[in-house]
């Protein structure tokens, strides 16, 4: 198979992991975070990536994660130095007066709105230059301050103008975080813009905006804006306002879907072209299953909460006689049996909201992404070199210890 | 023996199918030799000792190489394949072993890393927030606190009024009061002119505010019998002022949240774990306070003829040590009373009869009547005793110290 024949050749990109192995991956880490007050969560982050990547094969050739959880571990170390002073500020601030309370945090609000869009550049940065796909390390270029820049006034933008800014928003970060992407020495190219998500954003926001002014003008005409008795009953009433509340909802799972996929096809690197599908009904699906196992567990714990307060009322009723909620009280809060049941409980509570958020949504959404891409042009990939950093013998050396990516 | 996988060589994206031997096999000069697949011309040759294993699904092998460029890989798929190549190459077991309990290890330390950050925490806090504070200016105190009393005072507003019994401070009662509260404050070298305050409230309650500010209740005031119970209770408040509880209360407060932001990792301190873990350690700092304040008010009982258990007598007619508040005890930022008392019990001055009395019947009278109420019927009223009543005071702010 010599390159020349394998000329305008499709690759695919396939997806290999499981839910099962994902479901053991969260169990230990969650269970290995009792021991060790927490600190385990870098280790899980750690393994849960590895997962991904190893599990994600583009054109045959699985990705792979070179990161390690003590990378994480010094890099929440660093953001802390830099929560201290803040959090020091937060304390004074608390001991002044209500307006000055209220504008101090405003103003800390705004300014870690703006560090996050720093944070986020520099946490894909990390993850980026920690992925190996045929021995090639990816990068990421480009300054985190200048796109945290960009984030803040686009983000202020789309707030002003009630969200219309939204698709240039979108089309901009992408173009400058997908631009700013390297390949080993190829770099990748943008060929994205507002037009992509145009269509379907603005469709849903109009459509929205035209039901919530027909409701209004509907009730004004019909019903009067005095009379509010009858309204509720009218069918054409309901019918709108559940219209007005749906198509928010169907749009978001429609628009992310658009973007998603719009977006990731907009990108080249090289002669190489990715194209993604991705349906807003596979995310709505997947978002509908998640409702249903977070139902499920809060069922589920219910059940055996119900079983441990009765059991514990039958004890105090075998002991004393009639029950007394005071007793009650006292016989759960005295005893360290009970406030350790109440603590794990709320951890496995958390423990099992997360599991299902990873499973269901994130899981299923990187699955169906990865399951819809495929590259054109991908045997033009294999003449990419790394790049020159990345031949030198101290790859995963002193460079990687201090970088701060992941928050 | 040969197994076949796909080689990358760290340089470029081309990536081949290979077949690979061992040479020198179980000697320290074993080689693997890296041939390509169609044409069997050698790429290159590994030392089997300088393999290691990167991670892979469970049915392939990821083998990377030290001492060559960091993406120079070979990976072999399939589980006979995955077979012979372990046993051709243990170094990738022992290395995988190695990582493993470096790994452990690592997660070892930094979870006993943790661990004494928490334990120096728990011991360290009350000391250190008492060191703190005194790094903290008096003046900067003294507008909090004033900053403090005008909230309560506008959360009492909405409720009918902050209402002080005798604004006159030239009275009788008020001149007792503040001689008192000197006597009491002298020697403790606290940067706080100390005031106390008597307002109408049908809470029986007594607290301080940081910068010297304290207040005493009317209602509670009504149930208070006898002048050395007055006398305890405020004793008790100053005892707040002097060692800058409030203050210290703050301080630790807000180490606590740093702690459990940094277990958690959830930085904003709004989780409910965050609020119960920091509620139980702050309790016990409280609890804490309680005890130097009842401390403080045993010592200045001994330069003053009264008894400080008297304080124990009011806050059981007040509040009874029933069954109830014992259940929240562990929550609770109060003591447990009968605990208290026993403590109280102990600080008894026995040797006061040459000392003068904190007040004069007269300024006695002059007090107990200062809400307008006689002193006579002050055993009447026990039946409004609500200690948990819904005082707007008392979810106003949380700095203060209760009595």
């Amino acid at each position: 198979m010599s390159d020349s024949a394998a000329e305008g050749r499709v690759g695919k990109v396939r997806f290999t992991g499981d839910r099962g192995e994902m479901f053991g991956i969260l169990t230990r880490g969650y269970l290995m975070m009792l021991p060790t007050l927490g600190i385990y969560r870098f280790w899980l982050v750690t393994w849960k990536r590895r997962f991904y990547w190893s599990h994600t094969e583009i054109d045959g050739d699985a990705l792979e994660y070179t990161g390690h959880a003590m990378q994480l571990l010094i890099g929440f170390l660093f953001a802390l130095a830099f929560f201290l002073p803040l959090y020091i500020l937060f304390f004074y601030l608390s001991t002044q007066r209500p307006e000055i309370i209220l504008s101090g945090y405003a103003i800390i609000g705004v300014l870690l709105w703006f560090f996050m869009g720093y944070a986020l550049y520099r946490a894909r940065d990390f993850r980026l230059s920690r992925t190996l796909w045929r021995g090639i390390r990816f990068a990421q270029k480009g300054s985190a301050w200048s796109y945290a820049i960009r984030r803040f006034f686009w983000s202020i933008l789309t707030l002003v103008t009630l969200g219309l800014a939204y698709p240039f928003m979108s089309a901009s970060l992408s173009r400058y975080k997908n631009t700013h992407t390297w390949y080993g020495d190829r770099q990748f190219t943008f060929e994205g813009s507002w037009k992509l998500i145009a269509g379907r954003f603005y469709g849903f926001y109009f459509a929205t905006l035209a039901v919530i002014i027909g409701l209004v003008v509907y009730i004004g005409s019909v019903h009067g804006f005095s009379s509010g008795r009858r309204v509720g009953t009218d069918g054409i009433v309901i019918l709108l306002t559940l219209a007005a509340l749906a198509l928010p909802f169907l749009g978001y799972f429609a628009i992310r879907a658009a973007e998603t996929a719009r977006m990731l096809s907009a990108i080249r690197c090289g002669a190489a072209r990715i194209t993604v599908k991705l349906s807003g009904l596979t995310l709505l699906w997947q978002f509908i299953v998640y409702s249903l196992m977070l139902s499920v567990c809060v069922l589920v714990f219910s059940i055996i909460a119900g079983i441990g307060a009765s059991s514990l009322i039958l004890e105090i009723s075998r002991q004393g006689g009639d029950f007394d909620p005071a007793d009650f009280a006292r016989i759960f809060q005295s005893s360290i049996i009970s406030v350790i049941a109440l603590a794990l409980g709320y951890m496995v509570l958390l423990a099992s909201f997360a599991a299902m958020a990873e499973l269901y949504l994130s899981l299923g959404f990187w699955k169906a992404v990865a399951n819809g891409t495929t590259i054109e042009n991908v045997d033009s990939l294999r003449s990419v070199r790394a790049g020159a950093e990345d031949t030198s013998l101290a790859g995963e050396g002193l460079a990687d210890a201090l970088n701060v990516g992941a928050f | 023996m040969q197994i076949t996988g796909r080689y990358t060589d760290g340089h470029t994206a081309d990536v081949r199918d290979v077949t690979c031997r061992i040479e020198s096999a179980g000697t320290s000069l074993a080689t693997l030799v890296i041939l390509d697949a169609d044409d069997s011309s050698e790429i290159t040759r590994w030392r089997a000792a300088d393999v290691f294993p990167q991670h892979a699904p469970h049915n392939q092998l990821r083998i990377g190489i030290h001492g060559r460029p960091v993406g120079e890989r070979l990976v072999v798929r399939g589980f006979e394949q995955v077979r012979a190549a372990q046993d051709m190459l243990p170094a990738l077991a022992e290395k995988h072993r190695a990582d493993r309990t470096r790994q452990f290890k690592l997660a070892g330390i930094a979870t006993v890393a943790l661990a004494s950050v928490i334990g120096a925490y728990l011991v360290g806090v009350p000391l250190l927030a008492s060191r703190v504070v005194h790094l903290i200016p008096a003046e900067w105190e003294t507008r909090m606190g004033d900053m403090v009393s005008e909230q309560i005072e506008s959360a009492f507003s909405e409720n009918g009024g902050f209402e002080v019994c005798d604004p006159d401070p030239d009275s009788l009662a008020n001149r007792a009061i503040a001689r008192f509260a000197d006597a009491a404050m002298e020697g403790t070298g606290s940067p706080f002119k100390t005031s106390i305050t008597v307002i109408r409230s049908t809470v029986p309650n007594a607290f301080a505010l940081p910068g010297g500010r304290s207040f005493y209740f009317s209602a509670l005031l009504d149930q208070t019998e006898s002048p050395d119970e007055f006398a305890g209770v405020m004793a008790h408040e100053l005892g707040h002022v002097a060692y800058r509880h409030g203050m210290e209360q703050l301080i630790s407060t807000a180490g606590t949240g740093l702690l459990i932001g940094f277990v958690l990792g959830d930085m904003t301190g709004i989780s409910v774990a965050g609020g119960i873990g920091s509620a139980l350690i702050d309790s016990r700092f409280s609890r804490e306070a309680e005890r130097q304040a009842d401390q403080f008010a045993a010592d200045v009982a001994s330069r003053m003829a009264f008894q400080p258990v008297a304080l124990a007598d009011l806050l059981e007619r007040v509040a009874g040590d029933d069954a109830f508040t014992r259940a929240f005890a562990l929550l609770s930022t109060h003591p447990l009373t009968a605990e208290r008392r026993a403590a109280l019990d102990a600080l008894t001055v026995s040797d006061s009869a040459n000392l003068i009395t904190p007040f004069t019947d007269a300024e006695w009278q002059a007090i107990k009547s200062m809400c307008g109420k006689p002193a006579a019927n002050s055993g009447e009223n026990s039946g409004t005793s609500e200690p948990e009543g819904d005082n707007p005071a008392k979810n106003s702010d949380k700095n203060r110290s209760p009595s």
